[in-house]
């Protein structure tokens, strides 16, 4: 390639060709990508080629651009700066791990992360959890990844045996798994990542396969089944029974590779196999996306509401593409229910495209599905912009869908931190598009999630009375706030974690912690943890804050301090102060500590320890300040229009 | 099928991510830098893919051994292509 190119203003753009690139081009936009990569490091320019780079990963790759684009990726190990965070990382598998690891790291750089990734060797993974000694304890992961496959099966039933023979082969079969996986979170404290077993292509008992007992297929569902329902909450079990499903059984199963190189599956699928298992630590780390953004204009229906009108526009029963953008709407519908936020961003007249969500009949997203409603004549990248700081989320929690290649290719360019997923010309291949990126990546799901959308509306009601409120105390008051505090206990863990791993700008130290590494705070008597709960007259705010504290020997020392943007300046941040200075009391600690641990994130909290009344007494690295707080006998609570719940003692 | 030099020379050059590599017959694995075991299953990954032709497992490990080179790969490949 002669032509030179300037990587500072195009590299980005050329990524995003690769992208959009039609199948007969997508060689040539290959090669231009990875020389202009080649050139930029030549000339030292590493975070405008890690920034392209990050762009070009997209799970809809094959193996050789990925393996060509992860050598490009080593050479920028270490030198390119762009990563958001770090996680580090064992894989531990009965096969040869090398090309997973590698896709695995590639897909975490894309999402912003600096994997830090220890390879057990090949098929001793027994031996490396039981061994204390193992290399494996000294890496001390934070994430281990059992990457196991069916030929890991200890048992197998007798043909001929009945249902209950084989459900005790089950049950001997998912003790020796849960055993090892005992043995891992006791030592390690860390999450797990554990494959469930793809069912075999081939069938001994042919069409009669499910029905009988003995059978591989019908042996091997039981055990998934049995993970999914009896696994800890400290592992997260992975289905590769879905991604080999999802590839054609005998495609994944393709054993020439497994022979010859010890591969899993078929090479091309160990892409989606990476992405899937990416997208869960990514997803630990709080960075799955939170929020759907949609256009409207042949994006939820066909044609254009402004000249077409309610009545024209191709939505609903009897027309083929009518009944297409019905399918899509349906599949929105069923995320925001079970949590995803919807917004609109679309150039239209409000109130057109508003009403049209109340009166055309077949409709299947109604006004209540919209946490936030843009549809004006501003452009698309100061809306996207508006939607995210109206619901407190970051602009890269917002995924953006529209018809409009051009669009697209702006908002990439205007606010690139969103996802903009290259959509197919037809509807009807939407919701793959959407899937096959693992854009709302899910650990796990507490009731929160089902009424998320309700909070928001609830928000903007209260908004609404703000507005209009005299001053802020007399706003407060008419909350009629009430708020539950306790420790954390079994029925809040989920939700908990859920917040250390999703809170970014209202999180004092970032400190993202596993399920596992949080029961074991919580079995340490040296350590405190309060949840706040709040409800309001408008409604429930749901479990919106978190704090982790150790007992010193002098003071009450807070490890992580965060809440739910949802709740800002409503006093719970001086309400949990009073509660945490009566839990220091009680221990007889007459001194709080805390410390501010800055992110391109949480700017928001910087002042918070000042405006709780605390001093600063030590500035450190890269920003981080500590603060103290003593609790003389002049300290008195801070006012607040919270009223503890009765229900809650302070313990 | 007639396969040029030239197409699978390409594929060499993606593959090792080395625009200067010039096949010629009696190169083996030992001339080219990053043809391992993990570059081998590239090469062969991408040679299926290229021309839409599948190597026999036992000829996936075959063309591993001494007597083979990019001679016998070559021919190997215009008999897959028939």
């Amino acid at each position: 390639m002669d032509e030179s190119i300037d990587p500072k203003i195009s590299l980005c753009t050329v990524a995003d060709r690769l992208n959009s690139a039609p199948p007969a081009k997508a060689d040539d936009a290959f090669k231009e990508l990875t020389g202009g990569l080649r050139q930029a490091i030549s000339q030292g320019l590493y975070d405008d080629a890690a920034k392209a780079l990050r762009r070009a990963i997209v799970p809809t790759l094959d193996y050789t651009h990925l393996q060509s684009l992860q050598r490009i990726r080593k050479q920028l190990r270490g030198k390119a700066t762009v990563a958001r965070q770090a996680v580090k990382l064992a894989i531990l598998g009965s096969f040869t791990t090398r090309q997973l690891a590698d896709f695995v790291d590639l897909f975490l750089f894309a999402a912003g992360v600096e994997a830090h990734i220890h390879e057990g060797e090949y098929g001793v993974f027994r031996q490396e959890i039981f061994d204390a000694q193992s290399e494996m304890h000294r890496f001390a992961p934070q994430v281990l990844f059992l990457a196991t496959t069916w030929r890991d099966l200890g048992h197998h039933p007798d043909y001929t045996g009945n249902a209950t023979d084989v459900s005790r082969v089950v049950e001997t079969e998912y003790s020796e798994w849960a055993a090892l996986w005992q043995k891992a979170h006791e030592d390690l404290g860390c999450q797990i990542i554990q494959n469930n077993f793809t069912l075999p292509p081939w069938r001994a008992f042919a069409n009669h396969e499910t029905r009988q007992a003995g059978s591989a297929a019908r042996f091997i569902a039981l055990v998934n089944q049995t993970m999914a329902n009896a696994a800890p909450t400290y592992v997260t079990i992975h289905d590769v029974d879905y991604l080999a499903s999802l590839a054609g059984r005998w495609r994944w199963d393709d054993p020439r590779f497994y022979h010859n190189a010890k591969l899993p599956c078929d090479p091309e699928c160990l892409v989606d196999y990476a992405h899937s298992v990416a997208s869960i630590v990514a997803a630990q780390l709080g960075l799955a996306k939170k929020c759907l953004v949609l256009d409207l204009d042949n994006t939820l229906w066909g044609g254009v509401l402004g000249d077409d009108g309610v009545g024209g526009i191709r939505l609903g029963q009897g027309d083929p593409a009518g009944e297409s953008f019905l399918d899509f709407q349906k599949y929105a519908q069923s995320l925001r229910r079970r949590g995803v936020l919807l917004a609109v961003c679309s150039k239209n007249q409000h109130e057109t495209a508003w009403d049209a969500f109340a009166k055309h009949p077949e409709m299947a997203l109604r006004q209540g599905d919209f946490a936030c409603f843009k549809a004006n004549w501003n452009d698309k990248a100061s809306n996207l912009r508006a939607i995210a700081q109206e619901l407190n989320i970051g602009v890269d929690s917002l995924v953006f869908i529209d018809d409009n290649p051009a669009e697209r290719a702006i908002i990439r360019q205007l606010v690139p931190e969103v996802a903009v997923p290259e959509m197919p010309d037809d509807v009807t291949g939407y919701v793959r598009t959407i899937e096959q990126h693992r854009y709302f990546q899910v650990l796990n799901v507490g009731t929160e999630d089902f009424q998320r959308t309700a909070f928001y509306q609830a928000d903007q009601e209260r908004r609404h009375v703000q507005s209009t409120a005299a001053d802020i105390e007399t706003f407060l008051r008419s909350l009629e706030m009430k708020a539950t505090i306790g420790p954390i206990n079994p029925t809040t863990l989920e939700r908990s974690v859920q917040l250390i791993h999703r809170s970014n700008q209202f999180n004092l130290t970032t400190r993202r912690r596993t399920v596992a590494e949080v029961t074991r705070l919580l079995e340490d008597p040296s350590w405190i943890s309060r949840t706040v709960s709040l409800s309001d007259r408008f409604g429930d705010n749901g479990l919106i804050s978190v704090v982790l504290a150790r007992v010193g020997d002098e003071a009450l020392e807070i490890d992580t301090w965060l809440m739910s943007c949802r709740v800002l300046q409503r006093g719970v941040e001086q309400f949990l102060l009073n509660h945490l200075a009566f839990l220091a009391r009680e221990r007889g600690r007459k001194v709080i500590r805390g410390q501010y641990i800055p992110t391109p994130k949480n700017a928001l909290v910087r002042g918070h320890y000042e405006g709780l009344g605390f001093s600063k007494t030590g500035v450190g690295d890269g920003g981080t300040t500590d603060w103290e707080l003593r609790l003389t006998p002049e300290w008195k609570p801070m006012t607040t229009f919270i009223q503890q719940d009765a229900g809650y003692a302070n313990v | 099928m007639q396969t040029s030099r030239e197409e699978v020379q390409q594929v060499f050059r993606d593959v090792f991510g080395e625009d200067q590599i010039v096949l010629t017959d009696d190169m083996t694995a030992d001339d080219i830098p990053g043809w391992d075991s993990l570059g081998h299953l590239n090469l062969i990954i991408a040679i299926e893919k290229r021309f839409g032709i599948k190597f026999a497992t036992a000829e996936i490990s075959r063309l591993k051994d001494d007597d083979q080179n990019v001679g016998t790969l070559l021919a190997l490949i215009a008999r897959k292509r028939g």
